[in-house]
């Protein structure tokens, strides 16, 4: 396993992201060194998908009905640190609707639900460790962060490697998108590279013609799979 | 070892993590190692003290069994698990608004010979009080746990071989 990487990773506290102010430790975290506890984890599978769970434009409307908004699709290879795929990653997807609206009891903003959107999505790596799903654009939002702060139209991700040491959660933006620079919590990111990293691009290559455009997302998992040839 | 993709930053989860992660059906669920039930509970605390009611915390039993629980209008938390048999500890996992990058600690067992588990040995003495539940009642181990402030949890950072 290799360490977290602290030129790609935020920091705990960031002032200019007020919610870290009260939420972030100040002591400094604790060396520890990996046991068999952090090098293994849970293995999922086929049966912790559901038929509709990559497809968010279908998966909560009515029947007949779809989710509001530009369609897209979102692919890309979950990897490790040299760049091999990881097979059976799991991913956890959230996102606002078209409108920047979240499908949550704490979501006050003014834009309106879509009653055919829940914004909920999971997705298994296939062997190469490619993933794709189909959803809507999601619409910027404003927060709670001083006078006047908007997220940039985002998409959370949650993935399971094989390992604990290997858990993620982060945030995918989205190409050519003026409101990335503006953002606060993109702004906890410790460089330019690292936002990035986080940046979709657009890939005709993959639209499907006359349906939804194509935005690709490549995500590095730290360390390495071990296999039977390596010294 | 050769790297040549460094690794995807890490972004807060936000205040909306249910979404994704508690969805309403299609729970996801893991097998728990066999093992004594227990039930492992606490709140966690921000920096002020406050309940932090929006957190999504794992528990990863180190015999590879795997749940989680989000914190309620309390910041309380609570998962079924089993006693492991290879660790006197079980590792957490702990995001919320506000964390830019998880939070990993431990909980360890009041009932073994926790003092003598490795990581201990890097942490200030008076700190290990933060890692080590209270059992009130049989099978049921409480650890609070603070991000901040007065008694801040240890938090870790894994490391690994930097070859
Ligand atoms: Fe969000």
């Amino acid at each position: 396993m290799t360490p977290l990487d602290w030129t790609r990773h935020p920091p705990a506290l960031t002032p200019g992201y007020f919610s870290s102010l009260t939420r972030s430790p100040r002591e400094g975290l604790i060396p520890l060194d990996p046991t068999e506890a952090e090098l293994t984890g849970p293995v999922f599978g086929t049966q912790d998908i559901g038929e509709m769970d990559a497809d968010l434009i279908h998966n909560a409307a009515s029947p007949d009905a779809m989710a509001i908004g530009p369609r897209i699709l979102v692919h890309g290879r979950v990897l490790d640190e040299t760049g091999r795929g990881v097979p059976d990653a799991l991913l956890e997807i959230w996102q606002a609707n078209a409108g920047g609206r979240y499908r949550h009891a704490r979501d006050g903003y003014l834009a309106p639900l879509d009653p055919d959107f829940s914004g909920f999505g999971r997705v298994l790596t296939d062997e190469d460790g490619g993933y794709r799903f189909d959803t809507v654009m999601p619409g910027a939002y404003p927060f709670p962060n001083g006078p006047n702060a908007w997220r940039p139209a985002h998409i959370h991700f949650s993935v399971f490697g094989w390992a604990f040491a290997q858990r993620l959660v982060t945030q995918m933006y989205f190409e050519g998108d003026p409101m990335i620079r503006h953002c606060p919590i993109v702004a906890t990111l410790p460089s330019a590279e690292a936002v990035d990293a986080l940046t979709a691009r657009y890939d005709p290559d993959h639209d499907r013609p006359m349906d939804a455009r194509a935005f690709r997302f490549d995500i590095v998992l730290r360390g390495r799979r071990a296999t039977p040839m390596e010294t | 070892m050769n790297v040549s993709r460094p690794q995807t930053p890490s972004q807060t989860a936000g205040p909306f993590l249910h979404i994704g992660m508690i969805p309403s059906t299609n729970t996801l669920i893991q097998p728990l190692p066999p093992g004594e039930p227990i039930t492992l509970h606490g709140t966690i605390f921000d920096a002020e003290a406050a309940p932090v009611t929006d957190a999504l915390i794992e528990m990863w039993h180190p015999e590879a069994g795997w749940v989680r629980s989000a914190t309620d209008g309390e910041g309380a938390w609570q998962l079924a698990a089993t006693r492991p048999a290879t660790a006197p500890f079980v590792n957490l996992w702990i995001i919320a608004r506000g964390i830019n990058t998880p939070l990993q600690t431990r909980l360890y067992f009041p009932d073994t010979d926790w003092q003598s588990d490795p990581a201990m040995a890097h942490i200030p003495e008076a700190r290990h009080a933060t890692l080590v539940a209270s059992q009130a009642t049989t099978g049921a181990y409480r650890l609070d746990i603070r991000l901040g402030g007065e008694a801040e949890t240890v938090f870790f950072d894994l490391k690994g071989e930097d070859t």
